[in-house]
């Protein structure tokens, strides 16, 4: 109030005070009203915030607490090419916020630097707070970890740590950054995957239109439904939970012979050759090719597999041995539940876009 | 009332003081102890040669000539006993910044400083033991991005694709290995890579092969703020690559970055340390 009435130093006249008083009163109203819920807003905007239904989160936030810098940050390293060896592919090249951080499915393998190709399909980017491993083999088993793999791999950004970090170092804006939400202008490996950490596993989803449904919000249609019961009785069994996957490796029977081993990479067992990780279905509609070899372009591909397709090898899934019985009105209605796991809340989430 | 807070105060002070008292009177010491290690192959000392070099300075189980270009491991959570109950244990702490991250060593051939781990803060004593853990465990694996001696950028030595941290590495050359030439590597390399921290269930290959090795010093040390003892400890390489559990021959085991691979190394690991000396 003192600030608006002295200044510039100006002294006003009665009249004009009057007016200044009175439009600094309807200000302050307003930015009472409006601070007050801004304050609230910003306090839930860069906090984890834990469905009551989940699982606890298995993140070890304690380590990495998420503040709005780190958030900011890790952010703006995901979407910076600065990454990649010849500063071409960024984390979004490959993980795409409309598709949950999927890719396109024209990109059954994603494209790497200089337009290598990929090996396996690029999962949606999901709820990765709660997840006790990553990738198709699950061979990290640390969010912190995952990032060092897409950077150093070959065939997607094709660098050395050392050297992004030196290339974050003698950015003009970075270490400013890495003060602002570490407390360090020194840019270092942990600091760079702790920022990455702490935008990633914000990306939780449970806002789609059977989460509304479960919470009493939306309805379901009566083919949505059905198709939930079916999915209960058919799916569950590994498609478990409210993450959609219980997190354990199996093959399900898409090939006979696998030149991608899969599990087996990470635990030296002749028995898991074959075996790839049960992805969650959340957002399932939208992140087409499915598996990990992007076999099938469509969810009634999928499902006409799990009728009629599997086939045999040593470590086919024993659930599977006679496929999953479904008539066409049953997969019709699955597949119709199965779509109300798309997200938009998530997908369209501000917060996540660039800035 | 008033008179009750006095006495109470007076009462309480004179409680405190007299704890305090009886503290100064039992007031515990602390020294220091160094752990030197030093790597040996057999009956010979280790020297590092170029990754290229053709100097085959040393034969292994089968009599198979190879030389080592590099060697090295990490050693944490280690903790001191006596014969009268004394222990310390040296505190591991982890972190992104590297000012946090204690109790974790990388032993380096040809890094002299890395060959010497000082403990500090040892209550005075005698201390007849050392017990340590090889390779980075679980509880560390598990905090995430640490700084420091752990990060990748700076040369900690970690897995991406099956994240945690190779407990040994070395890497050599020997005419027996067949592998050709490589972008990185000369050809005849063998390159040993030991890591390993889960236990996966239902795994017959057991790959956890972070392991705690136990070294009697042969004799009993004092610690204390008069002394500077150090133990020289000694690994021999040869013990590892030829050792109690399993022998390496280097024609068919010569690339080894998994787990499984490197299992028969880490069983021989347990013979591989000795105290070779203590410095009161």
């Amino acid at each position: 109030m003192a600030a608006i009435l002295f200044y510039g130093g100006h002294t006003f006249s009665f009249f004009a005070m009057k007016k200044i008083i009175a439009w600094a009163l309807v200000l302050l109203v307003f930015a009472a009203i409006g601070c007050k819920k801004d304050d609230t807003q910003k306090e839930d905007k860069y906090t984890f915030v834990a469905p009551a239904n989940f699982p606890a989160p298995v993140y070890t936030f304690d380590n990495n607490p998420i503040t709005e810098a780190g958030f900011k940050l890790g952010k703006k390293l995901f979407f910076d090419p600065i990454l990649s060896v010849d500063n071409t592919v960024s984390c979004n090249n490959c993980h795409n916020q409309s598709l949950a951080f999927a890719d396109l499915s024209l990109h059954p393998f994603s494209k790497g630097v200089q337009e290598r190709q990929g090996i396996r399909n690029a999962p949606q980017l999901v709820n990765l707070a709660f997840m006790k491993e990553f990738f198709w083999d699950g061979g990290v088993t640390h969010l912190d970890f995952v990032p060092l793999n897409a950077i150093e791999s070959e065939i997607e950004m094709d660098e050395e740590i050392a050297n992004v970090i030196e290339k974050l170092n003698a950015d003009p804006e970075y270490p400013a950054l890495f003060e602002q939400a570490f407390g360090s202008s020194k840019v270092t490996t942990p600091l760079m995957l702790h920022a990455l950490a702490q935008f990633t596993t914000m990306m939780v989803s449970n806002n789609s239109p059977y989460d509304k449904y479960l919470r009493g919000e939306a309805a379901l249609s009566e083919q949505e439904l059905e198709g939930l019961h079916l999915f209960e009785q058919k799916c569950q069994s590994c498609h478990a939970g409210i993450l959609f996957t219980d997190e354990s490796y199996r093959n399900n029977g898409i090939d006979t012979s696998f030149t991608d081993i899969g599990r087996a990479r990470i635990t030296s067992f002749d028995g898991d050759i074959g075996k790839f990780r049960v992805p969650s279905l959340r957002n399932v509609g939208i992140t087409s090719p499915y598996m990990h070899n992007a076999k099938f372009a469509s969810l009634e591909a999928v499902l006409d597999h799990y009728s009629n397709g599997i086939k045999p090898s040593l470590s086919l899934d024993p659930s599977l041995k006679d496929g999953i019985p479904m008539t066409t009105a049953e997969k019709t209605a699955i597949i119709s539940f199965l779509k109300t796991l798309t997200d938009k809340d998530f997908t369209q989430d501000e917060r996540f876009f660039k800035e | 009332m008033k008179k009750f807070l006095f006495l109470s105060t007076l009462f309480v002070s004179i409680a405190l003081l007299s704890a305090c008292k009886k503290d100064d009177d039992n007031k515990t010491t602390y020294g220091t102890l160094a752990l030197e290690f030093d790597n040996v192959v057999g009956d010979k000392d280790l020297n590092l040669v170029e990754s290229t070099s053709s100097d085959f300075k040393y034969k292994n189980g089968l009599d198979q000539d190879f030389n080592v270009s590099l060697l090295g491991y990490y050693i944490t959570q280690i903790k001191l006993e006596g014969p009268n109950g004394e222990t310390f244990g040296d505190p591991v702490a982890t972190g992104a910044n590297a000012a946090d991250v204690k109790g974790i060593y990388q032993i380096l051939e040809g890094d002299v400083n890395s060959q010497v781990v000082n403990l500090s803060n040892v209550p005075s004593g005698k201390y007849n033991k050392v017990t340590f853990t090889l390779g980075i465990p679980a509880e560390i694996v598990q905090e995430g991005a640490t700084g420091g001696v752990l990060d990748p950028a700076e040369g900690a030595w970690l897995w991406n694709w099956d994240a945690g941290y190779i407990g040994m590495a070395f890497e050599g050359r020997s005419p027996a290995s067949p592998v050709a030439e490589t972008q990185w590597n000369p050809e005849n390399s063998v390159q040993i890579h030991i890591g390993g921290w889960k236990d996966i269930q239902d795994n017959p290959n057991m790959v956890n092969n972070v392991k705690t090795i136990t070294l009697d010093f042969g004799t009993t040390v004092n610690v204390g703020e008069k002394y500077s003892p150090s133990a020289h400890l000694k690994m021999d390489l040869l013990e590892v690559i030829a050792g109690h559990h399993a022998t390496a021959d280097f024609s068919v085991t010569n690339q080894v970055h998994t787990p499984a691979g490197g299992h028969d190394f880490a069983e021989n690991l347990h013979g591989a340390f000795v105290v070779d000396h203590v410095h009161q």
